[in-house]
Parts: C-alpha cells; structure tokens; sequence
C-alpha cells in the first residue's frame, strides 16, 4: 500500500513539474512574441565638399576662456631661466635644447627645439634643491595639437633612478611604458600647461612626450618651473 | 629614329610610370574627398544604384569604371572594397595617358613623343593624383584622347576618328563638370588658328569638317554616352536635365570660391617654386621652361620641322587659354592644374625635342640631353618624395586639406575596442561633427553596422551607456557634461589644425586595457 502511495506521490509531482514548467515557457514564449527587437535607425553621414586647406598658424585659443589665478607661495620664482638642458635626444633635428629655457615664448618657427620621433625627454637642472611650486610648458602652440603621453617627473637624482615623484602624466594606456596617468590630454594653446607640484623637493625636472596628433615628433618652445629654494 | 628603338623605349617609359603609381596606393590616408566617392560608389556596388547629383561628386564615369575593378578585387561587399582597388583606377588612366600619345605619331616626332611620355609618367602632380581616388585622372585621359582624336578627324576626316573625338568627348562631359572649360577652350584654339592663320594651307580650311555630315558621328557617339551615364543607364532619367542644371551651379561656385579663393597666380607658382615651412622645395619648372620652347617652336619657319607645326598651334593655344581660364577662376584646388598642364606635358615633349635639334655640335647636345634627364630624374625624385615620404604632410603642395596619418591611430582604436565587444561589428558608435569634421570616418567605419552621424550634441539622443563616441571640439565641450567620468576621452589628428575626439565607456577601457597586459 505504502509503495503505491509513494508511486502515486511520484507520478503526481512528476505531472505537476512537467505542468508548471510547460506553463512558465509558454509565459517566456508569450513575453518575447510580446517583445520586439527595438530598430533603431540612425542617421548617415551628409556629403559635402572639399573642406578648407589650412596652412596658416592658429593662434586663438580652444576654450575661449582665460585660465583662472594660480596661487603659490610668497618668494616663489622663476628657477629654470637658462640652466641647462639634456635631452634623450642630444643631436635636436630643429633648433637647440637651450630653445627650452631661454625665456622665448613665441610659437613662430625659430623659437622652438624638434626631438626626433617615439618617447623622447628634456630634462632641466635647476642647480640646487628647491620646493616647486608650478610647471609650465608649451610644446608648440602655433597650431592646434595634442602631445601624447605628457609625462612631467621631478627628482633629486639626475638619472632619475631613486627618489622619482610624477606630477603629472596622462598616458592613459601606459603606452610609454612609465605607469599610466590619469591627468588628461590638453590641446596646446599659447598660455602653456600648467602644472602644480605641490610644492614637491627636487632638482631635476624632466618631461616625456611621444609624438603628437599632427606627426611623430616632439616640441618644446619652453618650460618654465618655479618654486622656493629649500630652507 | 629606329622604331624597334622607340618601342622599347616607349615600353620603359611606361613601367616607369606604373612604378611610381602602383606600389603602396592603400599608404596615404583616404582624403575627404576620396572618401565621399567611395561611399556614393560603394551603393551602387551593394545595391546597383547610383543617380547623378547636380550640387556635388561630379559625373558618373568614375563610379560606372569602377565597377568591373571591384567585381575582380573585391566583391560585391562594399566593406570588403579596398584604398587599392579604389585607387588602382585613376592609376591605371594615369598611365594609360602615356598610351594616347602614340595617336599623335602623325603629328609629333618620336623623339618628342618620348619626352613627352617621360615628362607624364615622372611628372609629381601627375603621379600625387593617379594615386587619388578622384575624377582629375580620368578627366586627364579622356581630354588628351579627344584632343588627339580631333585633330586626327580634322585632318583624316575619317568617321572613324570622328565617333572616337565623340566618345572622348562624352566621356569628359560624364566624368567632370569643368570639361566645359576644356571643351571650350579647344573650340577657342581651333577659331584662332581660323581667325589668324588663314593663309596657311594646314589651318585654312581647319572648321570645314565640323560643318559636314561627319559631324554626325562626332556628337552621335558625345550623345550616346551622355545619355547612358547621366540616366543612370536608362534607371533615372532626371540626371539627364540636372547635368544641364548642374552648369550653372558650378558656374556659381566658381566665381564664388568659398574657402578655396586662392590668387590668380597660384597654378603657376606652383609649378615655378613652392616651400612650405622647413620643408622642401618643389618644382616643376622645367615642364614650364620646355613648354614655352614648344609653343615657341610651332611659330619658326623650317622647312625641316618633323612636327605638324599646326598640331602645336592648336595645343599651345588650348593650353594658354585654359591656363587663363583656370587661373582667372577664384575657385582653385592644385588637382584642377591638371586639364592645362597636360598641354604643357605635351610641348614641353616636342620643346626638349627641338632643342636638342638646333643643337649642331655633339658635345653641345649631349651636354643639354644629360641636364634634360637629370631634371626629370629631378621630377622623378620628387614623385618618389610626394608619394611616399611627403604622402600626408601639409609641406608637401598637392596635399590639400588632407587627412592626418594620425587618423589611422583613431581607426585603429575604434577596431581595437570594437574587438572586445561582444557582437563586434555591431557596437554603437555616435560621431557629432560638422560634415567637414565627419570624413572620411564614413569609410572608415564602413564595416561597421550601427554608425550614427549627428551635427548636434542635443540631436544625438541618449548619450549615456553609447560605447563609443566620436565628435568634434566644439561638440566635445558640449559632451563634457554628459558623459563626466564615465568615458575615456582622447584626442587625435583629422587633418592639419583639425582634431577629433574619441570617448570610451570606462568599462570597455578597462577591459582594454586588461587585455594589452
């Protein structure tokens, strides 16, 4: 009696489980008949003619906007006016590395040092040890271009081996091999990139780049580093 | 000269100039231009439909002779279409110009056909645009074939020619709209050799044959190919009325010019002497030089002359009018140098010929033959520089308003983040630019099955959760605030002074920049 009973148990839930699971994909099977697959139709692109042929310098800025007061200590100074500059590329394809501190701003050609192409740096020595306190840099600003893997390091050491501190890099893809950055691409204007060491102790501040958007060289017009002399 | 001699040289001088158009033709980034027809080509590869359109791309020939190109190398798959298979036609009409020339063996000697075919297979601009998916090359072609043939009917009076000089000539009309200016300044050279050398017995009686029933045949075959190509083959008829329509609107714009007035001298300067920057010097000078000793030529009184003195009247005026005409015209590109420079590619051939000839001491002519072909190896020099180093570089002068190598970069991108999406081909990508900052991602992105193009940030709809976004820098400021922190934004070149901007959903990056470690 018992094992009918457990066979009747058996056969009832099995129908039971065949029902409801029927039941639910058939509720699954209405739902998506329900549904449709939503088109969306986008729009194509217009055709229009020859665009203009630029050959003249640009020198209006992108934003519009002026950048806003930068503050920094009282006694900060001008450090990097004419020290000297190394680069990874001794032998510049345009113009002289002394191009970099020697106060020249203007993005005409003649004021500004070409590196040859892929990852290349300049590297300022300040001659002593100081607090910095801003960085700026103009790559080349005469036309609109981003430089790629902008990677500005500072350090006591000239091979900048030990005591390396970044303070600033936007290789967002660690493309240059030096760690990735998160500070972002900026398009080169005449008022520079602005940087804030927060007021970081080195002697050495050197600046990587790979290339731009407009060909594979490297550019700089001037760097420009201030800070107070360490007490 | 020896006619086994010519022809083996004629040969030489031919794979010359398919060396330097045919090597690497996929290197230079697609231009604009390029790209919007090779997107108007691409519907009719996929869907065989094509109608003319009066306000732009030009005629139908270059779709229609591109066709049998595609069918070989590529398909029907329009995203399987190539740079190569696209380019390796203009290449091949440019190198095919250099054949035309031997129609003229009545009229030109051998020895200045040979430096004319020289001078067109090294020249730079002729090589720079048989590498340019454009109509110029085909308009070249069918210019010198119907100038060829026209005087060959003039002269024959054969309806043979006559139906040739008319296919030529509806072909021009199907290729370009300028070939109203070639036309016209043909029909002005052959009224001045009427009007001022009527006593010549070569050009009296130059107009009789077009007052004949031969005549017939000229415009038969011009009809002809008007009407298959501009109706679409019989498909849409309109096209028929908007190639008339079509004049006026390219009248207009001519005159007006928009972004493209340059100064009246800007083809001859570009011939003479052009630096931009720290780049190099272009030249093609000697062109100019030797064609003005051609031109001169057809003027002396020697019973001697090898040439149909009448044959160089008639192209030295062509090309004096129509370098006029083109030069006084506000609306200049350095791709509409072509239809008159070819005239002077063909007497700067018969000028070196003539200076050779009235050089009476061996040592005097052998000295002007080794400068002759040190400049065209000069010419030749630089083709190899504008090609091949100088392709996409704004110091380079037959680089107009081309796109950046640094563009391939943001191509290679959108491949490289596609890849990581799960149904690939299929990722949503939202580009908002102006048109002009918008090609030529269209063919780039032709393999591609969701591509959206707005001009408005606020048009493009929803903008949160789009993998990818591409915009200009005025639409990437209106961006900013809609996407904040969630997309990876980076800048790239579209062309010289023009940036574009990719934003990627943060998720996509990070999962691409897993996968590179």
């Amino acid at each position: 009696m018992i094992k009918k009973i457990i066979l009747f148990l058996f056969i009832f839930i099995l129908v039971l489980s065949f029902s409801v699971t029927q039941g639910l994909f058939s509720q699954e099977e209405k739902e998506e008949q329900e549904k449709q697959v939503l088109e969306i139709e986008l729009p194509k692109p217009m055709f229009v003619g020859t665009p203009r042929n630029i050959r003249t310098p640009n020198l209006e800025k992108i934003t519009g906007k002026m950048r806003g007061p930068f503050y920094v200590p009282k006694g900060t100074e001008l450090l990097s006016l004419e020290k000297p500059v190394t680069s990874s590329d001794m032998m510049p394809i345009i113009g002289e590395l002394e191009y970099v501190t020697d106060g020249e701003k203007s993005g005409e050609a003649g004021y500004y040092v070409e590196l040859g192409p892929g990852l290349q740096y300049v590297q300022i020595d300040l001659e002593a040890s100081y607090n910095l306190h801003a960085i700026l840099v103009w790559h080349y600003h005469s036309q609109a271009r981003v430089y790629r893997d902008v990677v500005v390091m500072v350090s006591e050491d000239p091979d900048f081996i030990s005591d390396v501190q970044t303070v600033f890099n936007n290789d967002h893809d660690n493309s240059a091999g030096l760690g990735m950055g998160r500070d972002k691409e900026y398009i080169e204007t005449n008022e520079g990139n602005l940087i804030d060491p927060r007021g970081v102790k080195a002697r050495y501040v050197r600046l990587y780049s790979r290339g731009n958007t407009s060909n594979d060289m490297n550019h700089y017009v001037e760097v420009e580093v201030y800070g107070i002399e360490v007490k | 000269m020896n006619r086994k001699v010519f022809a083996g040289l004629f040969l030489i001088i031919l794979l010359l100039a398919l060396f330097l158009r045919l090597p690497k033709l996929d290197l230079r980034p697609m231009h604009h231009d390029e790209a919007n027809q090779a997107v108007k080509f691409g519907n009719l590869l996929e869907k065989g439909e094509y109608q003319y359109d009066r306000f732009d791309h030009h005629g139908p020939s270059l779709y229609y002779l591109t066709l049998p190109f595609a069918w070989v190398f590529s398909g029907k798959d329009f995203s399987a279409l190539t740079e190569i298979t696209l380019r390796l036609v203009p290449a091949l009409f440019g190198a095919g110009l250099i054949l035309l020339l031997l129609i003229l063996k009545p009229h030109m000697s051998l020895k200045a056909i040979l430096f004319s075919a020289l001078l067109f297979s090294a020249s730079p601009i002729m090589v720079f645009f048989s590498r340019f998916y454009i109509q110029e090359m085909l308009l070249a072609f069918f210019t010198l074939g119907f100038m060829a043939s026209l005087w060959r009917s003039l002269r024959t009076q054969k309806p043979g020619w006559f139906l040739t000089a008319g296919s030529f000539a509806g072909f021009m009309f199907a290729t370009k709209e300028t070939s109203i200016i070639v036309l016209g300044s043909v029909l002005g050279s052959l009224l001045i050799l009427k009007i001022f050398f009527p006593s010549e017995s070569q050009t009296k009686n130059i107009l009789e044959p077009l007052l004949s029933y031969n005549i017939l045949y000229f415009l038969g075959a011009a009809f002809l190919f008007w009407l298959v190509f501009f109706s679409s083959f019989f498909h849409h008829m309109n096209g028929l009325w908007d190639s008339i329509l079509s004049l006026g609107i390219y009248f207009k714009r001519a005159g007006g010019g928009g972004a493209h007035i340059h100064p009246w001298y800007y083809y001859l300067k570009m011939l003479c002497f052009s630096q931009y920057g720290s780049g190099p010097v272009w030249s093609e000078a000697l062109v100019l030089v030797s064609a003005l000793f051609g031109g001169a030529y057809s003027f002396t009184r020697n019973s001697k002359n090898k040439e149909d003195s009448a044959f160089i009247r008639f192209v030295f005026f062509y090309t004096l009018i129509s370098t006029l005409i083109f030069s006084l015209i506000p609306y200049k590109t350095p791709w509409n140098i072509i239809p008159f420079y070819l005239g002077m590619l063909v007497l700067a051939g018969i000028g070196i010929s003539f200076i050779l000839d009235s050089c009476s001491r061996i040592w005097f002519k052998s000295t002007v033959l080794f400068l002759i072909l040190m400049g065209t190896f000069h010419l030749g020099w630089q083709s190899w520089r504008a090609n091949f180093k100088y392709y996409a570089d704004p110091r380079n002068p037959y680089v107009y308003a081309h796109t950046s190598t640094d563009f391939l970069n943001l191509v290679q991108r959108i491949k490289d983040i596609a890849a990581l999406w799960p149904e690939h081909k299929h990722m949503l990508i939202k580009v908002i630019a102006d048109p002009h900052e918008m090609w030529p991602l269209p063919w780039y992105l032709r393999g591609f099955e969701k591509v959206g193009y707005w001009t408005e940030t606020e048009k493009a709809g929803e903008i949160k959760g789009t993998p990818v976004l591409i915009s200009s820098v005025d639409q990437t400021q209106k961006l900013a605030p809609l996407i904040q922190d969630q997309y990876q934004s980076e800048f790239y070149g579209l062309r010289h002074e023009v940036l574009l901007s990719i934003h990627i959903r943060l998720d996509l990056w990070n999962q691409f920049l897993e996968n590179r470690r």
